[in-house]
Formats: structure tokens, C-alpha cells, sequence
């Protein structure tokens, strides 16, 4: 009997802490319901399409097809997430990707054949060149948002057109051969199985995320988009740290060009037009709140990985990439229909809810 | 300051319009004088006609585009709706082999253009989500029925009635070298919208509640406005006016093809801005707008006259777009009364020194 009372005891108090748990999981705000509704959707997807086509779907090949075309989108999708973080947007990061690849392609290739040992061996300070024309794209994008005060979507509406034409000036409209061997050579590495582009995209994603919650710009720029009006009255120079967003966004799409590059030894002007809405939609299903103040890199990095399983699983089980673009686009609605109507739920209990958790937070 | 010059200063103020209108019409002349200088053959009626013809498509797109800008929103779903509208009633038409003319197309494509925007408003307005992310949801969820459930194949062979008025000019002039100027008809309607839009924009209760909406919408509400009516139709609007502006663009290319436009909608975005439409909402005019449009035509067509490679027509509207805005931003900064909303605190700053 005794024992009986205490498997029931300790089953009650199992069931409290899980449930605690998944509460803890669930109600921490906005930010962690985009990761831990994003890592659901993956996983479901996962499950879903193993189900219906396992040999295709768990396929070596697919699966680490997967992980090798999600790397440049993610770490855009990150970089996206930064500037709207802020409250902003940046479209011309697709372009700034493609203008840093254009041009490690080009000085390599031209060095390459004037001397191609001469070429090899500088070839870290060409890949630097290109994260270097990121580095200026996001200051001169930084410097039109944050002193001159255009507005970022208009900003970068006009730095994407200027970067891409200067894009297409370079090339003159055709796809350039001849990258670094050195990067294409990564592209076929791995460990274990996981792909290089992978293993760096989680690197990235990492430092990213380390970047955001644990230095004091990460926070200043949290802070920033949350409450402008409070971060300013609170000692934050409101225009370093938007400043310090785009260039550190513009850096990151140079880092997606070099991506780019490992991927696919070509470059162009037009690479990946289709990613700048994309982009978009990825960091808005991974938890960030367009108008500023939420995010977590994890969500959007779970929300690129969601996606692309999608994606993968869509032409698994032959659907059409044009059924993919609608499951996309009912995605990203329903999505935010649900996260309005949560919201507006929270709002009306909010007294509630807040009086049990300082209840909780007391015990 | 004495009183002569501020009747001087009133007069440029004048001039110059509520949206910048005079300076950017003198761009225009500029534009215009400068390649007309580098290379006289450009300085010809032909040129104007072709770049009106140009013109057609943009402008029309650039209309909705603009209510919905005025509103205070965005809209990126305009070109998946144009194509979705036009392509599906070419295809219904054609495989029913009827033609009801140019008119009977156009007002079927516009129902079709009505109910997709209906569909943006219903979203945006009924959950005041942010309109790029629903625009750009829709656009996705738009492009990707037409294609996988209407037709994804390209249609060489539109009803013939639209052939007809591809042929159609209405005015053809003949130069001494035998050279003729051909203005299309599709240019009388387009500049019949225009001159709608603006009508309505100005004069009914509709057009100032899109402007009041788009100043403060919570003010606008407690005025009396209805809102979340003002935004549906203002979608289902923008929607019609896409589907127009599809159906033309049908006929102007005589095809239909289902991969069309959508790719392209920043681009008549930055028209818009550039005729001096505020992004926040609240501000912006047809006539400003229709001059952005022109300016992004010339550049687009001419500049290659003035020796300028084709190439660089983008960084060129890019380069046109951030100064456009960058002036107006600087201004709005100097006399710190219109609203932004990332410079928020900067201002606050501003004005606390």
C-alpha cells in the first residue's frame, strides 16, 4: 500500500516538474515560442516525410543535401534577423553576398592567371578582400540608417539596387568562373558525414548568438529594438549601435558569399535573387518580431532547417516546387495569425498570468 | 527677412509641392536635357511615345501601389496578383474559346485581382499583422497556385480581341524621314486611372480616410474612420488595379506567361518613393508617382543614348533612390516634425540638445 502512495506520490511530482517544464518552455515570451515552435514543425516535417518516403527522404544524399544548401540561406536568414531586430530590414543583403563573391572570383581568377602560386598563397587575403566589401557595404548602409536617417527599408531598397548594379556592372550580366579551388575544396570535406558548410553555419550561428546575449553590444542592440526611447535615456548611443548592426549585417552577407563560393565555384550578379523575400520569411517564422526587440538565433536557424526539410520533402513525395511556394506562404500566414491571436490572448489575462508567475517565482 | 522675399519663398514653396513634385519634374527636364545634349536623336516624339508605352505597366502597378503606401502599409503580392489575374482569364478564355474584348477580359481579370486583394486586407486589417510579411506570404501563396493548379505553360496566343489592340495607336505621326511616332491606345486608360486615382485621392471621404489612416491610425479611428474597412478595400483596390495592369501587360507583350513580373515589384516600390510617397504613410500624389515612374523609364530606355552602358541602369535608379530619399530624410530631420520610426530616439536626443 505504502509503496503504492509513493509511485503515485512521485508520479504527481514527475508530472508537476515536466509540466513545469514544457510551461517553462513554452511561456518564456515570444522569442523561445518561435524556436520551440520551429524545432516542432522540423520535427514533425522529419517525421512526416520519413513516413511517407522513407528510402528517398533518409537518403544519405538528401539528407546531407539538406545541410548543404541551408548553410547560405541561414546565415542570411541570420544577418536578416540582426536588422530587424533593430526594427529594421535589410534587403540588399542578397546583393551584398553576391558582390563579395564577385569579388574573391574575380581578383582570384585574374591573379590566377597571371601567376597561380602567387594566387594560391594569397589567397586568404583575397576571401578577406570580399569579407572586406561586406564590411564597407553594411557601413555605407549603416551610416544612410543611422545618421542621414532613411528609413532601412528604403535604405537598403536603394544600397541592394546599387550594390547589384554595381554587380552587374563587374561582370557585365555573366556568371564568373574561376574561384578559389581552396573553397570548393572545403565543400567536399565533412566530418562524419556532416558537411563543412554545415559544421561553419553552426559556428556562425553560435558566435552569432554568444554575440547577441552575452557582449554588451549584443545587448545594447536588443535593448534598442525592444524600447528605442528607453535605450536612449538609458546611455545607449542609439546610432553606434544601429550603425554597429548593418556593418556586422553586411559582414555576414559577405561571409554568405563566401559561402556561396564553397558551394558553387561560379558567381554572378543575380545569384539567389529569390532569397532576399525568402530571407524574410525564414527569420519571421524563426520567433523575430518584425517591429524590433525579439529574437533568437536559435529559432531562426531551426526555422532555415524546417524549412529546407520542407523543401526537400516536397520534391520527395513529387510535389512541385510551386506546392512548396504555397505550403510556404500558408506557413508564414497562419504562423503570424496564430502569434497575433496568442498574443492578443495573453494580453487580456495578462494581470493573471503575471500574478502566478511572481507566485511561482516566490516559491 | 523682408516681405518681398518671403512672396519669393512662397512661390518656390509653391513650386516645389507637397511631395517635392517641382524638383522632381525638374530631374526629369534634366534628365531629358542632358541625354537630349550627349545625343540629339533621343530629343524625338518617338522616344516619347515608346517611353510612354513603357510607362503603361509601371504606372498603373505604381497607383496601387502608392493607396497602399498612403495607407501606411506595403504591398509585394501586386505582381503575383497581376499575373495570377490576367494569365488565369486568358487561359479560362481560351480554353472556352471566348472573347469578349478587351473590356469583358479586363473586367474578369479585375474580379479576380478584387478577391485576392480582399484576401490581403481580410489578413492585415482583421489581425493587424505587419503588411510586408502578409504581402510577401501571399505573394508566395498566390504564384504558387497559379502555377501548380491553373497552368504553368506560357500562353503565345492570347484571344484575339487583345491583338487587336496591341496593333492600335492612336496617334501616328510620320516624321521627313519617314520615321513614325506611334502612341499606343492603352495610354488613354492608363492616364484615365491615373486621373481617377488622383480624383478620388483628393475629393472623396474614401481618399482622405486612406490619408488620415495612413497619418495615425488610432487617431483616424477615434475620428470616426472605419479602419479596418478603409484597409480592405484599399487591398481589394491596389488588387484591381494589379489585375489591370496585368491584363495590359498581356496585351502589350501578346502573351501570357506565368513566371512573369513577379521578381520585379521593388522596383515600382522605388518608383513610388521616389515620387515623394512617405513610407510611414500619410503622404504621397499621382503626380509625383506618375514623374517617379517616368524618371525610372527614361533611365531605364534612355540612357543608353547619353552613352551611358546599359549596365549601369540600376546602380544609377539606386543611386537616384538613396539621394531622392536621403534629401527628403535630412530635411524631415532639420525640421524634426514628421514621424520615423527608427530615428525615434535619435530625435529625441535631437531635441534634448
Amino acid at each position: 500500500m505504502n509503496e503504492k502512495r509513493e509511485i503515485a506520490q512521485s508520479a504527481t511530482t514527475f508530472n508537476k516538474q515536466a509540466d513545469s517544464l514544457v510551461r517553462g518552455l513554452i511561456g518564456r515570451g515570444r522569442s523561445s515560442h518561435g524556436t520551440v515552435r520551429m524545432f516542432v514543425i522540423l520535427l514533425g516535417a522529419f517525421a512526416f516525410f520519413t513516413f511517407l518516403e522513407p528510402e528517398i527522404f533518409l537518403n544519405p544524399v538528401n539528407l546531407s543535401n539538406i545541410m548543404i544548401v541551408s548553410p547560405e540561406i541561414g546565415v542570411l536568414s541570420v544577418a536578416m534577423m540582426l536588422a530587424m531586430l533593430t526594427g529594421g530590414i535589410d534587403l540588399s543583403i542578397v546583393a551584398i553576398a553576391n558582390l563579395s563573391a564577385i569579388t574573391i572570383t574575380t581578383i582570384y581568377s585574374e591573379m590566377a592567371a597571371v601567376d597561380q602560386e602567387q594566387a594560391s598563397s594569397l589567397v586568404f587575403v583575397i576571401i578577406g578582400l570580399g569579407l572586406l566589401v561586406g564590411l564597407c557595404a553594411g557601413l555605407l548602409n549603416g551610416v544612410l540608417i543611422s545618421y542621414v536617417g532613411i528609413a532601412p527599408i528604403l535604405a537598403t531598397l536603394g544600397t541592394m539596387q546599387i550594390f547589384n548594379g554595381i554587380a552587374i556592372v563587374w561582370t557585365g550580366g555573366k556568371t564568373l568562373y574561376g574561384a578559389p579551388e581552396h573553397l570548393s575544396m572545403l565543400g567536399k570535406v565533412g566530418i562524419l558525414n556532416v558537411p563543412f558548410l554545415f559544421l561553419a553555419f553552426v559556428l556562425i550561428s553560435i558566435v552569432v548568438a554568444l554575440f547577441l546575449n552575452k557582449s554588451s553590444l549584443g545587448r545594447k542592440t536588443q535593448l534598442l529594438g525592444s524600447n528605442p526611447v528607453a535605450a536612449t535615456y538609458s546611455g545607449i548611443n542609439p546610432r553606434l549601435v544601429l550603425m554597429s548592426t548593418y556593418v556586422l549585417t553586411g559582414f555576414l552577407g559577405g561571409i554568405a558569399g563566401i559561402l556561396f563560393l564553397v558551394r558553387n565555384p561560379t558567381s554572378s550578379a543575380d545569384y539567389g535573387s529569390s532569397y532576399v523575400l525568402l530571407v524574410i520569411v525564414i527569420a519571421v517564422l524563426g520567433g523575430t518580431n518584425p517591429n524590433g526587440g525579439f529574437a533568437t538565433v536559435a529559432g531562426v536557424v531551426l526555422a532555415t532547417l524546417a524549412l529546407q526539410t520542407l523543401a526537400s520533402g516536397f520534391s520527395a513525395i513529387r510535389l512541385s516546387a510551386y506546392e512548396y511556394a504555397i505550403a510556404q506562404g500558408t506557413i508564414l500566414i497562419s504562423v503570424m495569425i496564430l502569434d497575433q491571436l496568442s498574443i492578443n490572448r495573453r494580453r487580456k489575462k495578462s494581470p493573471q498570468v503575471k500574478s502566478k508567475r511572481v507566485m511561482n517565482e516566490e516559491a | 527677412m523682408t516681405k518681398s522675399n518671403d512672396g519669393v519663398f512662397m512661390t518656390l514653396a509653391r513650386l516645389r509641392g507637397q511631395n517635392n513634385e517641382g524638383i522632381l519634374a525638374l530631374v526629369l527636364f534634366a534628365l531629358i536635357g542632358t541625354i537630349s545634349f550627349l545625343n540629339p536623336v533621343f530629343f524625338s516624339l518617338s522616344t516619347l511615345f515608346s517611353t510612354m508605352r513603357g510607362a503603361i505597366v509601371p504606372l498603373i502597378f505604381a497607383l496601387g501601389v502608392l493607396i497602399v503606401i498612403i495607407s501606411g502599409g506595403i504591398d509585394v503580392s501586386f505582381a503575383a496578383i497581376a499575373v495570377f489575374s490576367a494569365y488565369t482569364t486568358v487561359k479560362f478564355l481560351n480554353d472556352g474559346e471566348i472573347d469578349p474584348g478587351l473590356l469583358g477580359i479586363t473586367i474578369i481579370a479585375v474580379l479576380f485581382g478584387l478577391v485576392l486583394g480582399f484576401f490581403n486586407g481580410l489578413v492585415i486589417s482583421l489581425f493587424k499583422l505587419p503588411t510586408l510579411i502578409v504581402t510577401l506570404g501571399t505573394q508566395s501563396l498566390f504564384k504558387g497556385i497559379l502555377l501548380a493548379y491553373i497552368g504553368s505553360r506560357y500562353i503565345a496566343n492570347p484571344p484575339l480581341s487583345l491583338d487587336e489592340v496591341a496593333k492600335t495607336n492612336v496617334l501616328t505621326i510620320i516624321g521627313d524621314d519617314g520615321r513614325g511616332a506611334y502612341l499606343h491606345v492603352l495610354v488613354i486608360p492608363a492616364f484615365i486611372l491615373a486621373v481617377l486615382v488622383a480624383w478620388m485621392l483628393k475629393r472623396t471621404m474614401f481618399g482622405r480616410a486612406i490619408y488620415a489612416i495612413g497619418g495615425d491610425s488610432e487617431a483616424a479611428r477615434r475620428a470616426g474612420f472605419p479602419v479596418i474597412r478603409v484597409q480592405i478595400f484599399v487591398y481589394g483596390l491596389a488588387g484591381a488595379l494589379a489585375a489591370i495592369a496585368g491584363v495590359m501587360h498581356v496585351t502589350l507583350g501578346r502573351n501570357a506567361n506565368p513566371q512573369d513580373l513577379v521578381g520585379n515589384e521593388l522596383d515600382v516600390i522605388a518608383a513610388v518613393v521616389l515620387g515623394g510617397a512617405s513610407v510611414f504613410g500619410g503622404r504621397g500624389s499621382v503626380l509625383g508617382t506618375t514623374l517617379g515612374v517616368l524618371i525610372i523609364q527614361v533611365i531605364n530606355n534612355s540612357l543608353i543614348l547619353a552613352g551611358v552602358p546599359t549596365a549601369w541602369q540600376r546602380a544609377a535608379v539606386g543611386i537616384l533612390l538613396i539621394v531622392g530619399v536621403g534629401i527628403q530624410a535630412l530635411s524631415a530631420k532639420r525640421k524634426t516634425q514628421t514621424r520615423s520610426t527608427t530615428p525615434i530616439a535619435i530625435r529625441m536626443l535631437e531635441d534634448k540638445s
